[in-house]
């Protein structure tokens, strides 16, 4: 397996009215060809900040991106140009993505015509009904306009267009959140077929634990801008060792009969990374933080081979003998 | 889709059909519709419809009544004021058209790069506006025009102008709600410029504002012109336009009504008719209003 | 049998606009007893919300309408009352929570005086005392009972939440309708508000309508369930009926699509196709063309809703006499 994508210390901060937010600050993990890394974590912890800087929609503060090998991370316009095709994004809102006045066959064109894929009218016609075969859509609508389709064909559009330019590596950002639970199997399953067809590795932000879950080989748990946990799937879900992540998966509503667990009530607020104290950025709501959480920044490192937790107190928290 | 055609349309006819479907349906904006429509075939036919020239004088038949012959009477150089007011319309009408053309065509460009780029760029052209703001649009109208000289040309420069900046602040207002929408960023991704983010992504979706200001600011135009020729400003005798035929039978108010009267009612006709057709324009392009 | 406090019968709303009728909500028959928390689930566009709006008389007119059918409260039909009348159910005997906590708050009235501004609308109280009752809600609700004098803004969305549940208890409902209370807010934030209102709607022994598309939050919260599809009831029992003995195809397929937490599943099983379009649903049954298990009589006429045996209730030709022989 070769790695795809590799991020090292990835910062992006914003000036604010109130001070200087660190969105995403130090984030770093590789993404190996045909895998799906999910990115977990609640509003405001830059998970989706952290997408938009790796495809370059976003300018960064500080970091390097790598893509198969060669560093992206400073590149000109027209080297960005070639770049594009490879690095593309499947949006959150199924209703603002798309733009209002372009049908459906309009929207799934622009790629190829910016790009200069396809320059002949009967090639372009026939690939764009292609890509709307491939991602589930009947011809007949190439000529519909967005609000005239619900929000499930609406999102195949978004996917249509982020592979109209063969892309090999694809953000989703929420891509399923806006979608009713029915659809939204609908549109993993064609994730998941899309991946296994054509070779795609996809990041995959969203809040959804249970989504994360289903379509990820690796999770990255953010809090506040900061890494704080990172493992593959099935490691997570066995064992996890932050006290955010155990307290976000035990957040999660379970759809059965007696799973009223015992309700481990995490304190206080999400807040805005914003002027961040020194120290753990969790420190506030942390069950467990004491003196030094509020000072020392804790170290992102191995609890166990390919498993990273951010937390002075991780041993002692899970009685682990390192 | 009723139709399983695969046809591909390459325009976005769907959204002005059903705008165009509601416009019919709102009775005041028809009227105004039927009025402006009467109003541009006068305009193209003046020369076949009026019964006179606009410049055909005879002293011997000055400041008559209306009457079968002359039905808005004559004027005080015997000229017949409906002719004159047939003609006229050209002027106006090609007034209003051109001048809302120039302060739509910069006012937009202005307010897109404005609204789009923010910050320095937004900064710098925003305080231009400002202070083209803090003159009163009539004055600068007035000052344009006074500085070009007198003349068509240069009215419709000068009404242009002044109204340059509702539609940069119209169009900017626009264009920074819809600069942070995701089909905006979507573009981004696939590798579209700015030009083309602008020019296929975010007017098109401003354009109904901008159709209806356009329409109703073509009745201000028509007003500011006719005020600026009513100061000597604007068109030169002998071609008729209504606001220099109301100003130069303003003297004769006391005994002709009529050489007054029909001038100021074609204008008003004129604007109530825009203003009808802008109302009803913009329900149908903005159904959302109407709920 | 606990008391009947609110019920719903044969209920059917309908939105008209020029070119078309939509049927938003078609003969649903719904009863929610004293003290029980009941919860509505279903997927966009299915009704609930219109559902909801109907027990308040609050669907928007026009374009809603309000066909036919009747909402029994404590003996008493609500669609029958004038507004007048109507104004003292409303955050009174029943109140609301919507689902955007953002949006539900006057910013720029104080909390305290949001608060206060409902119990002096319902009670004959002193400002003072409505304001002493303010504090002590917004102290039950979780918040330091000083900051009664804060805006809207100076709150974070979980908190704003609370302010609105405060707001909707003040003058003790015996009815709360939430819809989606929590889908707006993080899940651990979600986590605070749902055990919130989850102790108070024990402790004042409120009747809870919970509208939601989330299984999950409905089996924290509700005792019983009732699943809406395309503006009709499919099925409804009590939690463990529904859950554990799930009857309707449409119900079921909702459990399979969702990903399973604890448990691993490699491919979903999502329903296939679309909700029917509510301005032309189909002859028979609604979910006929997305359904695994469908028959041809399923496409000739509506099903009746059946008990399948202690008060568990599904609409689908299979459970009827005979099955799919009959």
């Amino acid at each position: 397996m070769s790695t795809l994508l590799e991020v090292k210390n990835l910062k992006n901060h914003f000036k604010t009215p109130n001070g200087l937010l660190h969105a995403v600050d130090g984030v770093s993990f590789k993404i190996e060809t045909q895998k799906t890394l999910g990115v977990v974590g609640e509003s405001g912890c830059g998970k989706s900040t952290l997408g938009r800087t790796i495809v370059h929609l976003t300018p960064k503060t500080g970091g390097e991106i790598f893509f198969e090998g060669k560093d992206i991370t400073h590149i000109d316009k027209a080297d960005l140009k070639k770049l594009r095709p490879n690095l593309q994004m499947i949006f959150q809102d199924p209703y603002s993505s798309l733009n209002p006045r372009m049908s459906v066959f309009q929207t799934i064109s622009e790629p190829l015509i910016i790009n200069r894929v396809e320059r002949d009218r009967k090639k372009l016609s026939k690939r764009v009904l292609e890509l709307m075969d491939i991602v589930g859509l009947s011809s007949d609508l190439a000529n519909a306009f967005p609000h005239e389709l619900d929000g499930g064909r609406r999102q195949r559009i978004g996917v249509a267009r982020a592979l109209a330019l063969n892309p090999k590596f694809i953000v989703c950002d929420e891509p399923v959140s806006a979608l009713d639970v029915s659809i939204q199997a609908q549109i993993l399953n064609l994730m998941q077929d899309l991946q296994d067809e054509l070779g795609l590795t996809y990041l995959f932000i969203t809040h959804d634990l249970s989504v994360v879950k289903h379509i990820s080989d690796n999770i990255l748990v953010m809090y506040m801008g900061k890494m704080v946990e990172y493992t593959t799937s099935e490691q997570l879900f066995k064992h996890r060792y932050h006290p955010y992540t155990k307290a976000l998966l035990a957040a999660v509503p379970i759809p059965e009969v007696g799973a009223k667990k015992e309700r481990r009530l995490l304190k206080g607020e999400i807040s805005s990374p914003i002027n961040p104290k020194p120290g753990c950025r969790f420190a506030a709501r942390c069950p467990y933080a004491q003196d030094k959480c509020r000072v020392e920044e804790p170290a992102f490192q191995a609890v166990e081979p390919g498993h990273f937790v951010a937390c002075h107190f991780v041993g002692e928290i899970n009685q682990l003998n390192a | 889709m009723s139709e399983k055609t695969i046809e591909i349309r390459h325009k976005s006819s769907g959204m002005m059909r059903d705008a165009f479907k509601r416009l019919m349906r709102n009775k005041a904006a028809v009227l105004g519709l039927v009025i402006i429509l009467i109003l541009i075939l006068s305009a193209i036919f003046a020369n076949v419809v009026a019964p006179f020239s606009y410049d055909e004088q005879n002293l011997r038949q000055r400041f008559l009544a209306p009457s079968p012959e002359h039905w808005f009477g004559t004027d005080e150089y015997g000229r017949d004021i409906f002719s004159r007011i047939l003609y006229g319309s050209r002027t106006s009408l090609m007034v209003g058209a051109i001048s809302v053309t120039i302060s739509s065509g910069i006012g937009t460009l202005l307010g897109a790069i404005s609204g789009y780029y923010g910050n320095r760029v937004d900064n710098i052209i925003m305080r231009f506006i400002d202070i083209m703001l803090a003159i009163p649009n009539i004055l600068l109208a007035i000052s344009i025009a006074a500085t070009l000289g007198p003349g068509i040309v240069n009215v419709m420069i000068a009404v242009g102008i002044s109204s340059v900046p509702g539609y940069a602040r119209l169009v900017r207002a626009s264009v920074m709600s819809l600069r942070d929408q995701e089909f905006i960023e979507a573009a981004r991704s696939i590798g579209a410029n700015d030009f083309r983010i602008i020019m296929k992504h975010i007017l098109p979706n401003c354009m109904a504002p901008i159709i209806v200001q356009a329409t109703m600011s073509i009745a201000i135009a028509i007003l500011s012109a006719a005020a600026l020729s009513f100061l000597g400003l604007g068109v030169q005798p002998p071609m008729p336009e209504w606001g220099s035929m109301l100003s130069n039978g303003r003297a004769y108010i006391r005994d002709y009504w009529w050489v007054v009267t029909f001038p100021g009612v074609a204008i008003m006709a004129t604007v109530f008719a825009f203003n009808l057709f802008g109302d009803g324009l913009r329900d149908a392009l903005d159904p959302r209003l109407k709920q | 049998m606990r008391e009947k406090l609110l019920e719903i019968k044969n209920l059917k709303v309908v939105y008209s606009t020029e070119e078309k009728v939509v049927e938003a909500v078609n003969h649903i028959d719904l009863t929610i007893h004293r003290g029980e928390a009941l919860g509505l689930i279903g997927e966009t566009g299915a009704g609930k919300t219109t559902t909801a709006l109907s027990i308040l008389n609050l669907i928007p007119d026009p374009p809603g309408k309000i066909l036919e059918g009747e909402i029994d409260y404590n003996g008493t039909n609500l669609l029958s009352l004038n507004q007048k009348a109507m104004r003292s159910v409303r955050g009174n005997k029943i109140s609301m929570i919507f689902q955007d906590p953002m949006t539900a708050l006057n910013p720029v009235m104080t909390v305290g005086d949001q608060i206060a501004e409902v119990i002096r609308l319902h009670h004959k109280i002193s400002r003072k005392e409505a304001y002493i009752k303010a504090q002590m809600m917004l102290e039950t609700v979780g918040i330091p009972g000083n900051r009664l004098k804060d805006f809207p803004h100076q709150f974070s969305g979980g908190m704003k939440q609370r302010v609105v549940i405060a707001i909707a208890l003040a003058c003790n409902p015996e009815l709360l309708i939430a819809d989606e209370p929590t889908t707006a807010l993080d899940v651990t934030i979600q986590e605070q508000v749902l055990d919130l209102m989850d102790k108070l709607q024990k402790e004042f022994n409120t009747s809870l309508l919970l509208i939601t598309h989330d299984l999950g939050v409905v089996a924290e919260v509700c005792e019983t369930v009732a699943i809406m599809y395309a503006g009709e009831i499919v099925e409804y029992g009590t939690l463990e009926q529904v859950y554990n003995d799930t009857k309707h195809p449409y119900t079921r397929g909702l459990f399979d699509s969702i990903p399973k937490f604890n448990e691993e599943v490699k491919r979903l099983k999502p329903i296939k196709g679309q909700m029917p379009n509510p301005a032309n649903l189909p002859v028979g049954c609604n979910f006929a063309d997305r359904c695994p298990d469908v028959m041809p009589k399923c496409r000739e006429a509506d099903p009746i809703v059946i008990d399948t045996g202690e008060n568990h209730l599904v609409k689908c030709y299979k459970y009827m006499a005979g099955g799919y022989e009959a």
